[in-house]
């Protein structure tokens, strides 16, 4: 049985998955390696490692939205993706005053608790 | 050599607020007319299958298990029913599926209803449910939604190619001008380039969504539904119906990453290319046989990007051939003639079927004047389900 409910509660990180058979990087994981194959068990995590992606990136597009669904509060909130030095993207907040597309931005973790339900973790790319 | 499978029946209600009314009701309305239309309807019991396309009834009404309903409401029992959910592209995949039931020798007479109720929920809470679509983790968490994406897609198109948002607000004007004729439409208004660009006052009426995307770069939240008869036009049933089958030439569906963020090229729609192509291919077509095409507007970039993918523009170009004109129903290509997911208003579960309804509607000339295209022989539409993750194009031929 697949216990789910294991959970590392720490300073919020928000994880990659390399393939350690033939070193293939992703975000999010899939379930099998695109490259060799190689399956994934979520549980024991064997034949695979994680590390945390954050730091340095690039902003490759943003929006600034002005119509939020239920649960968030603020005026307009900014999104981006941006990719990471090691090829990584991700899409999340950006919480710069003027974005422009091609600026090297910070990637940070933070816990969100504007919706309903469980926290949860959120890139902001400052 | 496949069935040759055709449209012999379509039913639509008025899309906008049907929230007063119960989904399998509105839903029941559209199948009715369907059924009349191909004069089926004390007939109805002898139809071998249902298929109910439909996103999120669950959420936005509270109600499941719709397919069932409808044949209840229908007094259709003991035909089997059941749902397609494929997002908003639920509708153009159940018509898929129609297809392939006729072609497999299941079934020669299939209902493909389509339906969504939206405007039960505030429209807060439609933007959180229609975003459920996405990536949870990834996407959704991060609280984003289908216009963020729009307007970082947008975003990417404009830098790249010099898109302005000038030339979106066209795209919205030459499709309102269509769904302001169309009895099914939603918003059946049209807008003015000064209104909702040029003038004045043209940021107070045309206010960001997501930016670059304004109000008039982004479909409503509405309610309806769309039905059509298929038949196996090589059955002797063919006979039975009063209206001449309109054709599928050509029917196919495709996916790219549930990530957007996770595309190589992510101003390529990759399951909108191929299937484009896989629906070619089927029909024995290219873009330059199409006479005219309804593509899955829900933010007006996506006409653009959507009819470069099809081969009917070259890439970063669809916008210069609006800026003349030939994509209105005048002009040498006409898209979204009625009225499109802007205008005429997109009920995600409805729309798929909704754009093929459009398709027969023009193939036999029944379109309101104004709108209809001139002889058209072949027409395409494409219903986008995700942010282009999986993706299905019909093409209709009149024989
Ligand atoms: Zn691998």
């Amino acid at each position: 049985m697949i216990d789910f409910s294991m959970y590392d509660f720490q300073a919020p990180k928000i994880s990659a998955y390399r393939c350690d058979t033939c070193g293939a990087i992703y975000y999010p994981a899939p379930m099998i390696c695109g490259k060799c194959n190689k399956r994934r068990d979520p549980v024991t995590g064997k034949s695979w490692s994680t590390f945390d992606l954050e730091g340095p990136c690039t902003l490759l597009t943003w929006t600034r939205v002005w119509n939020l669904p239920e649960g968030y509060t603020k005026k307009f909130l900014q999104f981006g993706i941006v990719q990471f030095e090691n090829g990584l993207r991700a899409s999340g907040r950006v919480e710069v005053e003027e974005p422009k597309t091609g600026m090297k931005l910070a990637a940070t973790v933070e816990e969100s608790d504007e919706r309903p339900g469980k926290p949860v973790k959120i890139f902001v790319f400052k | 050599m496949a069935a040759r499978v055709g449209i012999v029946g379509i039913g639509h209600t008025r899309f906008g607020n049907s929230s007063e009314y119960d989904l399998a009701d509105v839903m029941a309305y559209a199948a009715t007319d369907a059924l009349q239309d191909a004069g089926y309807l004390a007939q109805r019991k002898e139809i071998d299958q249902v298929f109910v396309a439909n996103m999120a009834s669950g959420m936005f009404c509270h109600q499941s298990a719709v397919a069932s309903a409808l044949i209840s409401r229908m007094d259709m029992e003991p035909v089997p029913a059941e749902l397609i959910e494929n997002g908003p592209a639920s509708g153009a995949s159940a018509v898929k599926i129609g297809y392939m039931a006729i072609a497999s020798g299941m079934a020669d007479v299939v209902l493909v209803v389509g339906g969504e109720i939206m405007r039960k929920v505030n429209g807060w809470s439609a933007t959180d449910i229609v975003a459920t679509m996405l990536d949870t983790d990834t996407e959704y968490n991060m609280g984003l939604t289908l216009p963020g994406f729009g307007g970082m897609f947008t975003r990417l198109y404009m830098e790249k190619y010099g898109l302005t948002e000038r030339d979106l607000a066209l795209v919205a004007v030459k499709s309102h001008d269509n769904g302001a004729r169309n009895k099914y439409a939603h918003v059946q208004a049209t807008c003015t380039i000064e209104a909702i660009a040029d003038g004045p006052e043209a940021d107070v009426v045309n206010n960001y969504i997501a930016e670059p995307l304004r109000m008039y770069s982004t479909c409503p939240v509405s309610d309806g539904a769309a039905a059509l008869l298929l038949v196996n036009m090589d059955s002797p049933r063919a006979k039975q119906f009063a209206k001449k089958p309109v054709r599928i030439a050509g029917v196919a569906s495709a996916t790219d990453t549930h990530c957007v963020h996770n595309r190589k090229d992510p101003l390529q729609l990759n399951a909108v290319r191929i299937a484009g192509e896989k629906a070619y291919k089927m029909a024995g077509l290219g873009p330059k046989d199409i006479s005219f095409a309804e593509l899955h507007d829900a933010f007006v970039i996506l006409e653009l990007a959507i009819s470069e993918e099809l081969g009917f523009f070259e890439r970063g170009k669809s916008f210069l051939a609006v800026r003349k004109g030939e994509t209105r129903i005048d002009g040498r290509f006409p898209i979204n003639t009625s009225g499109g997911l802007k205008s005429k208003g997109h009920p995600v579960g409805a729309t798929g079927v909704s754009q093929v309804v459009e398709l027969v509607r023009q193939l036999r000339g029944e379109a309101e004047e104004g709108r209809q295209v001139k002889d058209p022989k072949y027409g395409m539409s494409v219903n986008f389900g995700g942010f282009g993750n999986n993706v299905a194009a019909v093409i209709c031929a009149k024989d």
